[in-house]
């Protein structure tokens, strides 16, 4: 089979992929869409032992819901339990999700509402359908056509994603700043330690921070950058400027939240200009 | 039956039933005191135990198809282990299914003694725990050993005699996990407990697979890899044979029932390279390999340019129809004195090691001349001869 033939068979085989999974979401069959979602809701928290591993996140304590059962549960974030949890405070609410009829089976996630449709799966058959498409286009008809296709969807989304990102980022900034900062200590530095394939040991130092918001929630949380000197922050005084909507955004350096918005601006600019110069050069060679 | 032998049966094997939290499904377990836990000999075993061994064996032999350069032998050889565990997967994922949809059952169970096994030098260590699993109803206590990695921080919670929280599923007694962070309800039970260690030696674990279905894998393996040897053996075997053996120590007196030469005829030139061992000045080679290089070609397109012989490489330029060059008959050339002429070369120019020589015979200068020079550690030396093969001028070496 030549190249060409092998191309049609990817693409038809993601595109019914891709129209099955749609088939599948628009009549609520999947499974994500068959999953429970709760809010649980952190009743315990504690604070890390000095030196343990930073795998399994902050030790809380959760309770939530069975909405079929009417039952209550409690649960703990052992291994294996989904989204590892970097922040908490008492009275936090964390998303819950299982399978339904299988509560013991839960997993923490940030995000409630990700893949609410289920639509995950065929948006990526998707993507590797359209890959397929610009290049038998490519193939068929000429080099620029990959220029063309991989131009415009880059192009596009960057326009649509700078403004969108500017904005966030200027948001939070302000509300870093809005209230005064308060004061917080390092209360243990956790250590993994690994060896790859060649026996080359390296170690990752996560500090964990704690501190009293205004409002005097106690929060304890992961800080693994915009400390210096990770290794021996252990007892360390830090200055903590949090969000007051949501003290799990933080930070201990404002001037650097500053810094990498303006990097950011300057590289979704970059990405910008060279989509653009992509499809540029792309549809001037279409044209000749 | 005597009392004594109907208790001593009793104790020898317990078998409990108890209902597990799924919808009212009894499961019977054997926990066996002493004796080995039962073997699982299964037909649905042993046939997966012939299916495992005969894909294992076949897809190793099919790598003989990349030694007989067969692409569909090698792709099957890739394949078929893939597809093979494609449908292993997918014949699991019924009973993989059932087993996930039961809850697990906590309770507290009590570390009789346990080690550090193996481990790399990471921050978790692999422990060997060996516990005594205490249960709320009149299930009795039993122990396991299992293996689980724990953090080096967070080992000295674990003492022998200390009481920790675990894990199992209902119907598989012997995966038992220790919850690292129980909920506060378990705590408060686990610190308040005191459990006695079970009763002997009773230990709980996986009933392991019979010999019968290591056996059968195994048989299944070699047939089948015999089997895909066998049915190939014609194109493996042919193979072999088409790779010629080298040819032996030097012959005197050329015999010619194997040569190891290699012969490459365009119609601009002819090379003739020799196998180790052999050599131009054998008598007769010069004359025979001439000849294979000029058979075919008729009166005109057989003239050669030049004709430059080394110990064992010959090549032969041919002149192109209706070239203006001066061409000669390349068997008309005296090859039988090449031998004396080399030897003469060797001896009488001055040269004291000679190493390698090479004859050059033209006909550049209007009649046929043999140029035969030999190069040593002191440098290089010539002779020339006519087209009789005799000595018309000697440049010794300076």
């Amino acid at each position: 089979m030549s190249w060409h033939e092998y191309l049609v068979l990817w693409c038809a085989v993601f595109g019914t992929w891709a129209l099955l999974g749609y088939g599948l979401s628009l009549a609520g069959v999947t499974r994500a869409q068959r999953a429970v979602r709760v809010m649980g809701r952190i009743e315990r928290v504690r604070e890390p032992r000095h030196g343990s591993s930073q795998q399994d996140g902050i030790p809380v304590v959760v309770s939530f819901q069975d909405p079929s059962t009417g039952q209550e549960l409690t649960v703990t974030n052992d291994t294996d339990h989904g989204d590892r949890i970097n922040a908490a405070w008492t009275g936090r609410e964390i998303g819950i999700r299982y399978r339904r009829g299988r509560p013991h089976a839960y997993r923490f996630t940030t995000d409630l509402s990700a893949n609410r449709h289920g639509r995950a799966w065929p948006d990526f058959a998707v993507f590797l359908l359209y890959v397929g498409l610009v290049v038998l286009a490519a193939i068929d008809w000429g080099w620029p056509w990959a220029l063309l296709g991989f131009g415009v969807p880059w192009t596009a989304s960057v326009a649509l994603y700078l403004p969108q990102s500017a904005r966030t980022a200027s948001r939070r900034i302000d509300a870093l700043a809005a209230r005064p900062p308060v004061q917080g200590r390092v209360v243990a530095v956790l250590t993994d330690t690994s060896t790859d394939n060649e026996g080359i040991t390296s170690t990752g130092h996560t500090p964990v921070i704690t501190f009293t918001t205004h409002e005097g929630t106690a929060v304890t949380a992961y800080c693994p950058d915009g400390l210096p000197d990770p290794t021996n922050s252990y007892g360390r005084d830090v200055t903590v400027h949090y969000t007051p909507e949501d003290p799990a955004l933080f930070t201990l350096d404002l001037a650097s939240e500053h810094r990498s918005r303006t990097s950011d601006i300057v590289f979704s600019a970059l990405a910008l200009a060279i989509g653009a110069t992509t499809v540029a050069v792309g549809a001037v060679a279409v044209a000749l | 039956m005597p009392m004594r032998c109907r208790i001593r049966a009793g104790i020898d094997t317990l078998h409990t039933y108890w209902r597990s939290p799924g919808p009212g499904t009894i499961a019977r377990v054997t926990i066996t005191k002493g004796a080995p836990p039962p073997t699982r000999n299964t037909p649905v075993a042993l046939a997966r135990g012939v299916l495992t061994g005969g894909v294992i064996g076949a897809s190793l032999a099919a790598f003989v198809g990349c030694v007989i350069e067969s692409v569909p032998l090698c792709v099957t050889g890739v394949g078929l282990p893939a597809v093979y565990g494609l449908l292993f997967f997918l014949a699991g994922v019924p009973r993989r299914a059932r087993e996930a949809a039961v809850p697990p059952r906590t309770a507290l169970a009590r570390i009789e003694s346990l080690e550090a096994v193996g481990g790399e030098a990471t921050s978790d260590v692999a422990v060997r725990f060996d516990v005594t699993v205490a249960q709320d109803d009149d299930i009795p206590a039993y122990r396991v050993r299992f293996t689980q990695h724990i953090n080096l921080a967070d080992l000295p919670d674990y003492r022998p005699g200390g009481v920790v929280v675990v894990q199992y599923p209902p119907d598989r007694l012997w995966r038992v996990r220790i919850v690292k962070r129980p909920t506060p309800e378990w705590e408060e039970r686990a610190a308040g407990a005191r459990l006695d260690p079970a009763p002997g030696p009773v230990v709980v674990s996986e009933p392991s697979a019979g010999c019968a279905v290591g056996l059968v894998t195994l048989l299944a393996l070699l047939l089948a890899a015999a089997a895909v040897i066998l049915v190939f053996r014609a194109d493996l075997f042919d193979k072999d044979n088409s790779v010629q053996p080298p040819s032996s120590a030097r012959p005197s007196v050329s015999s010619t029932s194997s040569t190891s030469s290699t012969t490459v005829v365009s119609s601009a030139s002819g090379t003739v390279a020799l196998g180790p061992g052999q050599s131009f000045l054998d008598k007769g080679e010069l004359r025979r390999a001439v000849d294979s290089l000029t058979r075919g070609k008729g009166k005109d397109t057989g003239r050669a340019l030049t004709v430059v012989v080394q110990e064992r490489l010959l090549s032969v330029v041919f002149a192109p129809t209706g070239s203006q060059a001066p061409d000669f008959d390349p068997g008309s050339v005296p090859y039988e004195r090449f031998p004396a002429l080399v030897e003469e070369a060797r001896s009488s120019l001055g040269i004291r090691s000679p190493k390698t020589w090479q004859i050059t015979t033209d006909r550049l200068t209007g009649s046929l001349t043999i140029r035969v020079g030999v190069t040593g550690s002191d440098g290089t030396a010539s002779l020339e001869a006519d087209g009789k093969g005799e000595v018309v001028r000697r440049t010794p070496a300076r």
